[in-house]
This record gives structure tokens, C-alpha cells and sequence, in this order.
């Protein structure tokens, strides 16, 4: 009805100006109106078939995949990654060639322990807040998995994985490996002195003098898993109660922080931290070195893509980028070990059958979620007064 | 009809009556406003935390059954005995040993003739803005067991072991007091300037000396004060998370936030122990605070601003003046220069040795040169500046309106005001945050992952603080003169404008630039509210730490502390020129 009136305001009446310049605006409005609704019906329809979900973006396949993942990924511009890796020694290596090989792409990230990253992720998802797309950590990815928040995908370089290297459910790939192992300062432990076997951590002489990390992934519950799996329930218990008479001091720091300690001279000996840490600050000419006591827990550090990633195309190009060889060789030329089967450690007796140790007790992530609270439970029990 | 409520006629003339037909509209209304805003602010979090610690938590973090275990596991279980001795110690201790300290060096500054007490001002204010943490890493690399400190007494003592252990309940006590008594000194130095000096000048017409004067007379008016300010920081203290955890924890003293955190690492977390945890620190807050309101009620006993000429004489204190300033300097060369200098020296190494030789061959600008193209650090600073002079603003505006309720006006409910604002005092700030970032997660307003989150979080957790300012101002500030502007015919306005708030502003700007500092150092609930795309500075120096980068941390501690240096110079040499007081 009103749309028959149009003409015949515009038409009907040239009478004052008054009533042109409404008869104008009632036009434009009009023409807009349709115009608008010309514009908007095949938009939509072309957009519903061009929009893919986070899932259908994850697990895309073929060849035209990369193409889509480049062109997805200009738009979104950015990609945010809660990580526990280090961030001088490895994140910003990683954000710098990732941002070479992908100008259009900025690689924004917050560090944080294994819990710490879960957690954040999973109170943000609680809030409807959707701004992560990458986690990463020894058993993040599981965690914020089984919490629901994580998607599965695709990226074609995980099939130059082992099984063990990645989830049967597609949740995560692994970048690299890690072995923890003593540290300890070189000034104040003498060669001779090093602890050797697990039961030299006995000796009234280190009493006090020892530390190590409250951290759910790396810290002292790994450490006590490590030991109740390998040496069986009885024994391993009644070996840490042993050990629990030793007074071993407590930190909620990054293990990296408690090797700093160590290197500062605070501790003479760090229980259980990541060897190629040690490696690296022995290499800046710090006064520390790592020894193996066998078996060694042996745990990796697997990467996901979160379920209502807000950059789903640049968090897949990215997945894509640590997986493959171009970015594990960047893992490798800062002295981690990559997971990739054919990139070798640069520096090889970091792991088992190097020569400077052969046994190693792999903890998986499945193992250390079902097992993690009976540890930390044991942890608390026995180490805390 | 204030007359026949008021329980003190002999104050009131027939002006005033007149007058309160008219301005008691503009009472009622400012106390609905004031009321409205401080319930939106605090009560979420309480019904939140109360919530909380009556569930238990799914892995994805949503409420799952209903339970009472966690009150069971902290009342019953015999486990927490232990954690909670040591809290009471370590928040007693602090509390006690800070205001010692922060009380010495405020009454020094603020009422006596020693030289240099300009110096006081600018330690207070550069260290009481620097995160804790910061200072914390800076007194555990001095104090620790291969530290300068520990070396020297070995070197002197022939001995061959670490002669001091700062990883004991001492040593806790010690750096907790020491980061507090800054906050004491600001408190209390806006006390001590504005005390009536009538009364010491009577004591020493008696015949009483500098030190009989100061017993008998000044610390009695000081008495509320002095409560005020141990109750908060054995609070702060009883509810403190970075020291437990980083002096605490290696030395195996566990307090009660330590020993929720590694709960926490549990997976679901259990959020309900630090749920029922909070309701027992407000209990155990409530009673004290019950304590703190029967003393403080009769509050016409500490009116020290009066009609009558105000200002404090200054005391001479002779030869002993000398004595007083080598404190001062020690005071400031304790709290302040030395951590900066070892932090300094952190900051220029690659990896920390402690200082010899040797590490002089090691020196490197490096961290510098990163620590300027980490691009949150300009962006962090920027922050947390905003919301320190936001939430200062908003903190002090509000407080002002309601405290002058409280201590002026006979409205009924203003005891729910004084409630409202006392409450997030009760709060952990860990447990406040969490209780705020669940409450956005049912209200529709997205400002989760925004600074306003943060605005909103430090306005109601520095509410009590700000109140303590100005009620403590108000109270020293004697009725007749706003009584007499009435008498002269005066509006309600005109008379808050003309005689209320300028003799305010020493208590309202002491606590506008307190509130300032300690909104940019905030660090417990900022931990969980921040998103990577907001930076606060306090966040960035916590999350340095944890992530091993002290050299980056220290550079980064350098610029924000000649920053603040900088700021609290300026506003010294502002306020010297236009007369502001200094509290």
C-alpha cells in the first residue's frame, strides 16, 4: 500500500518545498530499503554456502585445503595461543618464523604451567568468551578435552607421527619431547657428588638442599607417577617416604624458574626439571648440567585447536606450521627435542640410547589425567607438613 | 524530625532544624544512590562465593551437587590445623610488626622537626605502587642462602652453613611487614597531621615531656586508627598469596591460600574449599570488625578537628631529630634502594650470579633492548595508569558521599550502607575475582576481557579502603562547623562544597593516590580477569616470574619504578606549591 503511494506522492504533487523534500526522503528510504534487500538475499545465501564452522574447517581435507586455510586466515588476521612452553627460549622463535612464513598472520599468546592454561580456558568458555585458539602443554590438550572445550582436527603432517605421538580422537599432535631429569649446580655439587641412582637422593648430605615443582604436568606429582609406575606401588611407596624425610623445598614457579634458582646457587640440586634447560643455560655459560636417573620420566608436549576457536583458519595454519618439518627444525635448532621421527635432536645424548642414558618411563597424557589427582593426593599428603 | 531521632540535642540549635526539612531530601537520595551502587558491586560476589563453597565443581567448571564436604574437610579434617596456626602467626605478626614500622616512620614524618622527612613521603609512595612481587624477588635474591646478606654474616661469623633463613615464618613476617608499612604510613600520616595539638599542649603545660605526651595522649586519639590499620592488614595478610608462595612454600610453611592453590591443581579444581575458606575469613573478619565498630562507636572521643585552629605543632626533638632522619634513611634504603639495586643488577645479567667479579664480564644491556620490544609493556603501563586514576576517582567519590552519611546524618538504613561497604573487605582477592568473573558470566554485560572488568573489580574491592580515609577524616571533623554554615544560612550543597570537603582533602587525596597505588599493583584478581589482549603491569611482572624471564622482569621493574618515582615527585612538588597536604 505504501509502496503504491510513492509514485503518486512524487508524481501526483509538485506543490511546495516542504512536501518535496518529504517526498524525497521517502523515496530514497524506499530505494534503499530495496536495494538493501536486493543486496542482502543472494549475500546470504552466497555466505552461508562460503561460512564453514570451526569443526568443517578442522577437519578439511584435499588438496584445496591450504588455499582455503590462506584465504580464511587473511581475514582473521591474528591467532591467540595459551601455551606452557618457555617463552624467550622457544615461543618467540616460533611466533617470529611463523610470522615470516605468514605475514598476514600475528601470533598473539599467553604463558602459563599446565593447570594455569586449563583453567583459563576453560573459565573464559564458561563465560561465553571465545578468544583462544591454540593450547598446548604435557597434558593441556587432554584436560581442557576431556572439560569439552576442545575440537578435533586434521592436519595432514601428523601422518609422519607415530601412533603415540598423537590423539586416536584427533584432540592433539605432540612438538616435542621432554625427559626430566636432576639438575643441578655445577659450583656446588663436585663431580664425584652427583647423585647417580635414586636412592643417592637419601644421602643426609642433600637434605634440605633439594627442590622441585608443585606443577600437576612436570612438577613432583610426575615425579612421584614416574616412581610409583616404574618401580611398582609398594616399593615406589615406600621409597618416597624415604625420600619425603629430605625435606625437599616447594616452588608453584615453571621449572625453568627452579633451574634459575639452582643456577642462582639457592639449591644445589633441582629434582626433576626439563634436561635441554639445563643444556641451554650450560651453553650461555651457566654453572649447571643435567643427570639422568633411570628410568626417566618421559612425557611430551602435545598441541590442540579449542572448540569455538575465533581464528580457526590461522590456528590450522599454525598447527600445521609446528607439525611440519619447517617448524620442528625450529624446535631443534634451540635445543628442544621434536617429535617429529625424522628431525634428530641437535644435541643427542639429551635422549634415551644418546649415551648418557637408555631407560625412559613414557607417561602419557591419558595415563597422567586418570592418575594426576592420586599423585598430587599423594604429593600433599606425604611431601607438605 | 531530626531532632527527635538525633541522640545528641545539645549540638542542635533551631537553624539546623529549619534547615533539615530542606536538605533532607538530597540525605535520602544520596544514600539510596550510594546504596544502589555499592549493593550492585559487592553483593554477586557474595552470593557467588557462598555458592561456590556449597558445590562441587565439573571439569568444565559448572556447579555440579549440592555439598557440604568442604566445611566438613576444613572444620573437621585436623589437616588444616596446621595451615591455619601458621596464618594466624604470619597475618598477626605482620600485621603488628608493619604498623610498628609504618606508625614510627609516619609520626617522625608527619610531627616532628626532622630533617629530610620529605623522604618518608617518597618511599612510601615509590615502593607502595611497585608490585609486591617484584620487591619480594628483590629481598629473596638479597636475603637468600647464596645471597650478599647470607655471605657477609658468613664471612663475619666464621660459619660455614646460611646463617639467616629467610624461607621461615620470620622471614615471611619480615618481607610482608616491610611491603605493608608503607601502606601503614599513608594511613596514618593523614591522622597524625590533622590531630588537635590543644590537647598535647595541655599535657605539656602539665609538665609532661615529648615522650609522656605521646604515650598518654597522642596514641590514645590515635587508637581507632591504629585498629583500623592492623585489622586491614591482617586481613591483606591472612588472605595473601605471593609471599606464602614464594618464601612460604619453600620453606614448608603452608597457609591457608597456598594450600587452596595446590587444591586447585586438582582436576576439577575444587573452587569449594576456597569457596568455604572465604566464608571462614569472613567470619573470623565479621568478629573483629564487630570488635573494630564497639571501639570506634563512641567516635565524639577522637573529634580532633574542632572550630578551634587545628593545625599540629610540630615536636622538637633535639639532638634526637639526627637519630631520626639515620632512620628514615635506613627506612628507605631497606624498602626501597637496596631490592632496586639487586633487581638492577638482576637486570643486567643473563643469567642471575650473584654479584662478584665474575658476573661484572657478564653485563648486558640485552634485556633492555627486549624489554622494549615486548610490545605489552607499553600497552600494560597505559592500563594499569587508566585504571589506577579511574578507580581512584570513582573509589573517592563515592566513599566521600557515604561516609558522610554514616557519621553525619541519623537516617535509618544507613547501617546497611556501612555493611555494603565493609563487606569486600571479607574477600580474598582470588576468591573476589572469581566471584566477578562468574557474576558476568550470568549478566548479559560483556565486559569480561575488557578493562572495565577490572575498573569494576578494583572499585569494589578498594570501597573499604577508601572509606577508612574519609571516615576516618570524618570523624576527626567536628560537627560545628558545618553547623555554623547552616547557622549563616548555607544550602546542603554549598556547605559540602565550602566547609566539608576542602577540610577533607587531605584525607580525600591521601586516599585517592592510595587507592591509585594500590589498584596498579593489584595483582589477585587482575591475575584472573586480565585477557593477553588487556595487560596490567602487575600481571606482566607475575607472569615473568613464573615464566623464569627475571632478567626481562627486572628491566621491566626499573621503568615502572623510575615511573612511579617520577609521578609521585611531581605530585610532591604540586602539592608543596598549592598547599595540597602530603598524606
Amino acid at each position: 500500500m505504501s509502496s503504491l503511494s510513492i509514485p503518486d506522492r512524487f508524481f501526483g504533487r509538485t506543490g511546495g518545498g516542504n512536501d518535496m523534500v518529504r517526498c524525497l526522503r521517502y523515496r530514497t528510504f524506499w530505494l534503499a530499503f530495496f536495494a538493501l534487500l536486493i543486496e542482502l538475499a543472494p549475500f546470504s545465501f552466497l555466505r552461508q554456502a562460503e561460512a564453514l564452522t570451526v569443526e568443517e574447517i578442522a577437519l578439511l581435507k584435499g588438496p584445496g585445503r591450504q588455499k582455503v586455510l590462506e584465504q580464511g586466515a587473511k581475514k582473521e588476521g591474528n591467532l591467540l595461543w595459551y601455551s606452557t612452553l618457555i617463552v624467550d627460549q622457544l615461543v618467540r622463535p616460533v611466533k617470529v618464523a611463523f610470522e615470516k612464513e605468514y605475514p598476514f598472520i600475528q601470533v598473539e599468546f599467553f604463558r602459563g604451567n599446565t593447570e594455569r592454561v586449563v583453567q583459563k580456558a576453560v573459565s573464559e568458555y564458561q563465560a561465553k568468551r571465545y578468544d583462544v585458539d591454540i593450547i598446548d602443554g604435557t597434558t593441556s590438550p587432554t584436560l581442557a578435552g576431556k572439560a569439552g572445550i576442545m575440537q578435533r582436527f586434521n592436519s595432514p603432517y601428523l601422518a609422519e607421527y607415530p601412533a603415540e605421538l598423537k590423539d586416536a580422537q584427533g584432540i592433539w599432535g605432540a612438538t616435542n619431547l621432554y625427559f626430566l631429569t636432576l639438575g643441578y649446580n655445577t659450583r656446588m655439587v663436585k663431580p664425584n657428588e652427583v647423585p647417580k641412582t635414586w636412592d643417592d637422593l637419601l644421602n643426609p648430605r642433600w637434605k634440605g638442599n633439594m627442590i622441585w615443582s608443585t606443577s600437576r604436568g612436570s612438577g613432583a606429582p610426575m615425579m612421584i607417577g614416574n616412581i610409583l609406575l616404574s618401580m611398582g606401588p609398594e616399593a615406589g611407596k615406600a621409597y618416597l617416604l624415604k625420600l619425603a624425610k629430605q625435606s625437599v623445598a616447594k616452588s608453584t614457579a615453571s621449572n625453568r624458574q627452579i633451574l634459575d634458582l639452582v643456577i642462582a646457587g639457592e639449591y644445589p640440586i633441582a629434582l626433576h626439571i626439563f634436561n635441554h634447560h639445563a643444556l641451554i643455560s650450560r651453553k650461555a655459560g651457566a654453572p649447571v648440567d643435567w643427570q639422568p636417573l633411570e628410568p626417566v620420566t618421559a612425557t611430551f608436549n602435545s598441541t590442540g585447536l579449542v572448540k569455538n576457536a575465533p581464528h580457526p583458519h590461522a590456528a590450522l595454519l599454525f598447527l600445521d606450521f609446528v607439525f611440519s618439518k619447517r617448524g620442528q627444525k625450529i624446535f631443534q635448532d634451540v635445543d628442544y627435542l621434536p617429535a617429529h621421527p625424522e628431525m634428530a635432536a641437535r644435541q643427542a645424548d639429551l635422549k634415551p640410547g644418546g649415551g648418557r642414558f637408555k631407560r625412559a618411563n613414557y607417561v602419557s597424557p591419558d595415563v597422567q589425567y586418570e592418575k594426576g589427582n592420586e599423585w598430587i593426593d599423594f604429593f600433599q599428603s606425604q611431601f607438605l607438613k | 524530625m531530626i531532632f527527635s531521632r538525633s541522640d545528641q540535642p545539645r549540638a542542635v540549635t533551631t537553624f539546623p532544624v529549619l534547615r533539615a526539612v530542606t536538605h533532607v531530601g538530597a540525605e535520602m537520595w544520596v544514600l539510596i544512590c550510594v546504596s544502589v551502587i555499592t549493593a550492585y558491586l559487592v553483593l554477586p560476589p557474595l552470593f557467588s562465593v557462598i555458592q561456590t563453597s556449597l558445590f562441587t565443581t565439573r571439569l568444565n567448571g559448572e556447579l555440579d551437587q549440592f555439598t557440604g564436604k568442604y566445611y566438613r574437610d576444613l572444620l573437621g579434617g585436623l589437616q588444616l590445623a596446621g595451615p591455619l596456626l601458621n596464618t594466624l602467626c604470619f597475618s598477626l605478626g605482620s600485621a603488628v610488626l608493619a604498623t610498628l614500622v609504618g606508625g614510627f616512620v609516619a609520626w617522625v614524618v608527619t610531627r616532628t622537626d626532622t630533617p629530610l622527612s620529605g623522604l618518608g613521603y617518597f618511599t612510601a609512595f615509590a615502593s607502595f605502587g611497585t608490585p609486591f612481587i617484584l620487591y619480594t624477588i628483590g629481598w629473596l635474591l638479597l636475603l637468600g642462602k647464596a645471597g650478599p646478606v647470607n655471605f657477609w654474616l658468613r664471612s663475619i661469623l666464621d660459619s660455614s652453613g646460611p646463617v639467616l633463613n629467610v624461607y621461615s615464618l620470620g622471614g615471611m613476617i619480615f618481607v610482608e611487614a616491610l611491603l605493608w608499612s608503607p601502606f601503614v604510613f599513608l594511613m596514618l600520616a593523614a591522622s597524625f597531621r590533622s590531630m588537635d595539638p590543644s590537647l598535647e599542649d595541655a599535657s605539656a603545660t602539665c609538665g609532661a615531656g615529648v615522650w609522656q605526651t605521646l604515650r598518654r595522649i597522642s596514641l590514645r586519639l590515635m587508637l581507632p586508627a591504629f585498629f583500623s590499620v592492623i585489622l586491614l592488614i591482617f586481613i591483606r595478610a591472612f588472605e595473601s598469596f605471593e609471599i606464602p608462595a614464594l618464601i612460604g612454600l619453600p620453606g614448608d610453611i603452608r597457609v591457608f591460600t597456598t594450600a587452596i592453590f595446590l587444591d586447585a591443581q586438582r582436576m576439577p579444581p575444587s573452587y569449594g574449599s576456597a569457596g568455604a575458606f572465604s566464608v571462614l575469613l569472613m567470619l573470623i573478619v565479621a568478629g573483629t570488625l564487630y570488635v573494630y565498630f564497639r571501639v570506634t562507636r563512641e567516635s565524639t572521643k577522637f573529634q580532633t578537628i574542632t572550630g578551634k585552629g587545628y593545625r599540629p605543632r610540630l615536636i622538637s626533638l633535639g639532638r634526637w631529630r639526627y637519630a631520626a632522619s639515620a632512620a628514615l634513611l635506613l627506612y628507605a634504603l631497606v624498602l626501597l634502594v637496596l631490592p632496586f639495586l639487586i633487581v638492577l643488577w638482576a637486570s643486567l645479567l643473563p643469567f642471575y650470579m650473584q654479584p662478584s667479579l665474575e658476573a661484572l664480564s657478564k653485563l648486558t644491556l640485552r634485556n633492555y633492548s627486549t624489554a622494549v620490544h615486548y610490545p605489552k609493556i607499553a600497552d600494560s603501563i597505559k592500563n594499569s595508569v587508566l585504571l589506577g586514576l579511574g578507580s581512584a576517582t570513582v573509589v573517592m567519590g563515592l566513599t566521600t558521599l557515604a561516609s558522610w552519611i554514616l557519621v553525619r546524618t541519623k537516617l535509618r538504613g544507613r547501617w546497611l550502607l556501612d555493611l555494603l561497604t565493609t563487606l569486600p573487605l571479607l574477600f580474598p582477592g582470588i576468591v573476589m575475582g572469581l566471584a566477578i568473573l562468574r557474576f558476568y558470566l550470568i549478566v548479559p554485560i560483556p565486559i569480561y576481557g575488557t578493562l572495565w572488568i577490572l575498573l569494576v573489580a578494583y572499585v569494589t574491592r578498594y570501597v573499604p579502603y577508601g572509606i577508612r580515609y574519609t571516615h576516618a577524616g570524618l570523624l576527626q571533623l567536628h560537627k560545628e562547623l558545618e553547623e555554623a554554615a547552616y547557622a549563616s544560612g548555607a544550602s546542603w550543597s554549598n556547605c559540602m562544597r565550602r566547609i566539608v570537603l576542602p577540610l577533607l582533602s587531605p584525607s580525600f587525596f591521601g586516599g585517592w593516590v592510595f587507592v591509585f597505588l594500590l589498584s596498579a599493583k593489584e595483582l589477585s584478581m587482575s591475575v584472573l580477569l586480565v585477557s593477553p589482549r588487556t595487560p596490567v603491569v602487575s600481571v606482566a611482572i607475575y607472569e615473568l616470574w613464573d615464566n623464569a624471564q627475571v632478567g626481562e622482569l627486572a628491566a621491566f621493574g626499573i621503568v615502572w619504578t623510575a615511573i612511579l618515582v617520577s609521578v609521585s615527585v611531581i605530585y610532591y612538588l604540586f602539592a608543596r606549591r598549592y598547599g595540597v597536604q602530603m598524606q
